[in-house]
């Protein structure tokens, strides 16, 4: 460990100790702790990106945007929804006529069923029953004529209006609840819902129930659900609409698909940088922008996330921990977010590919002096793309952090300033913005830095209005130390010689 | 600021001007000077050499003003001065101008000549006095430059010139001039040996401080030899010669400096045909060099010699003709390729180009082998690397404490035999050397003369540029000589002359052996 590295670690055991000392029970409890650990995972992702850039002399001030588009992209390509699969679309109702007529032909539906309608932008949803079937020929906009479906229907609340919009979905009776078992009989077969689908419930006098399925069982023509979750006062007699889940894409394939893209920007980012010889500070300040916009663009500005959807997958990633102990109140349950070790995977990655491998070795010699490694017959432009790549592919690892941290993002403030922190845990750690230097340890110690400051503006009451600025005046220090030093051991060097 | 014309006071000389007894300074752990004296009369053009780290450039920056003494004393007209700032160096008329230029690139010349100490008119710059008053010291210095180009825009020669105006306008008594020459075409250096001399004549006294023994016996009064941060010799006008400098400069004779050896010539190693290359696309280039030969090539700066080197080395890629390596023909479009071909470069520009120089010997050393000493998945194979270092620092007899010591605190000879061992790990076939001893005391030329040699005898083919002629007479059996973009001739062992070179280096045909 160099002096530099070790200075930063006193003074971050230094701040420890201070806070167990002056607020143990703030600082010392589980939940606290835990946050620590947290915290130091998810920036320091983002930190260790950036170290990288700032080794190959040059800087990414787009990580925060990153974070963003890559939380919104997820939450998009994770999106889910839950629809009736054998609803029918509805061209025309006619209220006074009591009259459904169905965008296609079908034979599907028989007197007596029950039916919703549902989903116009103009009439109320609305429960039927059918009386009777007809086909119809009418004309469509081109002239031609097309056969549909004629439904006569009771029970349309003759005071919607009329309206050419919406579905239709079959309903199926109640035919019985056993609330000791969580079971609901139901008339008919609900052909292919599987757990983890959802029932709409509907009270043919008013109210409803959505509830998640468990598992399903045939039983004499009919089907028994186990319901996951409290049934309220679900009883015989309702009427019940399958609500099919369905998710956009698989986790692995949108997993795959953000860091794809954060890819894709990261060696856009280095091609400008290297074949056109843009400045690394004016491309990723174009990204910085552009990122945010589409981010804010492709969401209309709304707040976006997938709630509680992956409760037992994704958000495991911070939610999930590994409890280690547990001390009586108020200290309560020490426990390590998962997060927290990948971000070890990570760092440990990071490490050995800086200092172990030839291409680290690389893009700390074109750091100091990019000349010299290209004379020395180092593919210079792809060992600086490169670095822009794990930047742009650890700001996408991050987004994936905060997302499930956050749970609802705002696209327009999400990750806003997190490329300031990165940059600042990385010269924390002893990356110089000249380029060829930095530790990842050193990254790894800065970020821990960074969050115990802002823990310590937190607990010790002081107005978190100074946290910028207590913060600046830390990096100020850090770096002016290091000048200084760097000057000696200069001087102690060139004696020597 | 005083406005007299520095001509004004012309003498014969003989009086002393400025007087250093006895000057000490130590750096923590190194004594840097250790009683020196200096004495310059008016009027002298007065040389001062030795090689590299004998306390030359410590003695000028106290001169200068840069750094103060710890111990002795500087008279200046017989009186006592404190030279505390380079400022106060100034208002004493001592004027340094460093090898690395100061000049603001983006500045007018005149701007440049009065930077720092602009006439005012009403608070702001007086555009109308600097224009007039800067030509008149342009002129002076012979330079036939209006005041108002921009300095980024003249050759370095005559930027050269610029800062030797600034310095008149100073009103400059004594001007040290750091290695003047180092970055000068031959007919620049010229030039700037004829401003020299019409200095002198005017009386002002030069401190010249050079490695180039054929430009200091040719304008000396006096010659001062310093060594390891002591007076080592003065020699007198008539005393000076190259055999006498150095000899006080290395402190034994060298005899034997350049060993040249007859070498038997082996196959064809590099043969270039109809080269163009991007600066000078209007020319084509055909030579061959065979193994186990030491081919030089001359021209002055700007004959398009290093552009040629960078191209066979892949940097610039070639924009027609054909490049054989022992008879295969290469597609050279980048470093890597080149030097898959066995061919290695030592760049002109050691600190920017050659070197990693924040990094350590052992990390330069191995750069350009990582790729084929590397483990599997591109691990570092450290015990190999550390293995290579330590055969390349005792093969090249590179002085430094350890093999982690940060390149930057080497001389520019062990740092010159870094590049070059570097280069050796690499076993190239054909080795091109670009001014492989610029900047490199004459200790250290003598040792990477010597590697020459003995690569040459190993068999590998060695092409470097020169811009000294001394080199490229001692060194090469074959020279080819280029001026303005082509190669004008090519001189035998035989017809190796000064002359010769000269001829065909400023455009001449050679005249017959």
């Amino acid at each position: 460990m160099n002096v530099k590295i070790l200075g930063i670690t006193l003074l971050l055991v230094g701040l420890w100790l201070f806070l167990a000392v002056q607020v143990p029970e703030g600082f010392l409890n589980g939940n606290n702790m835990f946050n620590l650990f947290l915290r130091t995972a998810m920036y320091g992702v983002l930190g260790i990106g950036v170290a990288f850039v700032i080794i190959t002399a040059g800087i990414d001030l787009s990580i925060g945007s990153i974070v963003c588009l890559s939380g919104v992209l997820l939450s998009l390509f994770l999106s889910v929804s839950y629809d009736p699969t054998d609803r029918e679309h509805v061209l025309e109702i006619d209220p006074q006529r009591q009259v459904i007529v169905l965008a296609e032909q079908t034979d599907r539906f028989e007197a007596g069923d029950q039916l919703r309608y549902y989903g116009s932008t103009q009439a109320r949803s609305t429960v039927v029953t059918l009386v009777g079937v007809e086909q119809v020929v009418t004309e469509d906009d081109g002239g031609n004529s097309v056969s549909r479906s004629l439904l006569r229907v009771n029970g349309l609340n003759p005071a919607t209006s009329k309206a050419s919009d919406g579905f239709l979905a079959t309903l199926f009776p109640v035919k019985g609840v056993d609330t000791e078992k969580g079971t609901v009989t139901v008339e008919g077969q609900l052909a292919g819902l599987e757990a983890r689908d959802q029932i709409r419930f509907i009270k043919p006098s008013g109210g409803m129930e959505q509830i998640v399925v468990g598992r399903t069982e045939s039983v004499d023509g009919n089907t028994r659900v186990s319901m996951e979750g409290d049934m309220g006062a679900l009883d015989a007699g309702w009427l019940a609409m399958p609500l099919f889940r369905d998710q956009t894409m698989p986790i692995p394939v949108a997993l795959l698909s953000v860091l794809g893209i954060a890819l894709l920007l990261g060696v856009v980012h280095g091609l400008l940088v290297t074949k056109i010889h843009l400045q690394p500070f004016v491309v990723t300040l174009c990204g910085l922008l552009l990122y945010r916009g589409i981010s804010r663009w492709l969401v209309n500005d709304r707040d976006t996330g997938y709630g509680n959807e992956y409760e037992s997958s994704l958000s495991l990633l911070t939610n999930g921990k590994f409890e280690l102990f547990t001390l009586g109140e108020p200290y309560g349950t020490y426990s390590i977010p998962y997060a927290f070790f990948i971000f070890i995977l990570v760092a440990i990655l990071a490490a050995v590919f800086l200092n172990k491998t030839i291409y680290g070795r690389y893009m700390l010699a074109l750091g100091r002096n990019v000349e010299a490694a290209r004379f020395s017959g180092i593919d210079t432009d792809r060992m600086t793309i490169i670095g822009y790549v794990i930047c742009t592919v650890m700001g996408a690892l991050g987004g994936l952090f905060f997302l499930n941290y956050s749970n609802s993002i705002a696209p327009s403030s999400h990750g806003n300033f997190f490329e300031l922190y990165a940059i600042a845990a990385a010269v924390l750690g002893g990356c110089s913005l000249r380029g060829g230097e930095g530790s990842i340890l050193g990254v790894v110690v800065g970020t821990a830095l960074m969050v115990t400051l802002k823990m310590f503006i937190n607990l010790m009451k002081i107005s978190d209005t100074l946290e910028f600025a207590i913060i600046g005046i830390v990096i100020l220090v850090g770096v002016v130390a290091d000048e200084l030093l760097k000057k000696a051991v200069a001087r102690r060097q060139a004696s020597k010689s | 600021m005083q406005d007299s014309d520095p001509s004004g006071e012309r003498d014969s000389g003989g009086t002393t001007l400025l007087e250093c007894k006895g000057i000490g300074k130590s750096f923590p752990g190194v004594r840097a000077l250790d009683g020196v004296n200096l004495s310059l009369q008016k009027g002298q053009v007065l040389s001062l050499i030795g090689e590299n780290g004998a306390g030359k450039s410590t003695l000028m920056k106290i001169l200068a003003g840069v750094q103060p003494p710890d111990e002795g004393e500087i008279l200046l007209d017989g009186k006592p001065v404190e030279i505390e700032s380079t400022r106060a160096a100034l208002d004493l008329g001592i004027s340094l101008i460093h090898q690395e230029l100061n000049l603001a690139t983006n500045l007018s010349v005149g701007a440049n000549v009065f930077l720092g100490r602009e006439p005012l008119r009403g608070g702001l710059i007086d555009e109308s006095t600097i224009k007039k008053e800067s030509a008149k010291f342009l002129k002076m210095v012979g330079l036939d430059v209006s005041p108002d180009t921009l300095v980024g825009d003249l050759t370095i020669g005559r930027q050269q010139m610029v800062e030797i105006a600034k310095a008149l306008s100073v009103n400059a008594r004594v001007l040290i001039m750091d290695e003047p020459t180092s970055s000068l075409s031959q007919a620049e250096a010229e030039n700037l040996f004829v401003v020299i001399k019409d200095l002198r004549a005017r009386g002002v006294s030069v401190i010249y401080i050079s490695h180039r023994l054929g430009e200091v016996k040719e304008l000396s009064d006096h010659v001062t030899v310093m060594r390891d941060g002591e007076n080592a010799g003065e020699l007198s006008r008539d005393e000076v010669t190259h055999e006498a400098m150095v000899r006080l400069m290395v402190g034994r004779d060298l005899s034997e400096y350049y060993e040249r050896k007859d070498r038997e010539k082996g196959d064809l190693a590099l043969e270039v045909k109809k080269l163009r290359t991007p600066v000078h696309p209007q020319h084509e280039l055909t030579f061959s060099v065979a193994s186990g030969e030491i081919v030089g090539i001359a021209g002055l700066v700007g004959a398009g010699r290093t552009e040629m080197l960078e191209t066979l080395f892949g940097v610039t890629p070639a924009l027609g003709g054909s490049i054989q390596v022992s008879g295969a023909e290469l597609e050279l479009d980048s470093p890597v390729s080149a030097i898959a071909a066995g061919i290695a470069l030592a760049p002109e520009d050691r600190k920017q180009q050659g070197l990693v120089i924040d990094m350590t010997v052992r990390e330069n050393l191995s750069l350009a082998a990582l790729r084929r000493d590397q483990k599997k998945a591109g691990f570092l194979d450290f015990a190999k690397e550390k293995k290579i270092s330590e055969e390349m620092i005792t093969a090249m007899r590179v002085k430094t404490p350890n093999e982690n010591q940060i390149i930057r605190y080497l001389s520019g000879g062990n740092q010159q035999k870094v590049v070059l061992g570097k280069w050796l790990a690499m076993k190239p076939k054909i080795l091109l050397l670009d001014e492989p001893t610029r900047g490199i005391d004459v200790g250290a030329k003598s040792e990477i003369y010597a590697l020459m040699e003995e690569l040459a005898e190993s068999g590998v083919a060695i092409l470097y540029v020169s811009s000294e002629m001394e080199e490229i007479l001692g060194m090469a059996d074959r020279a080819l000589v280029m001026h303005e973009g082509r190669i004008t001739g090519e001189l035998t062992r035989e017809e190796l002359t000064e002359e010769n070179v000269m001829q065909l280096a400023t455009g001449g045909e050679k005249t017959a052996a």
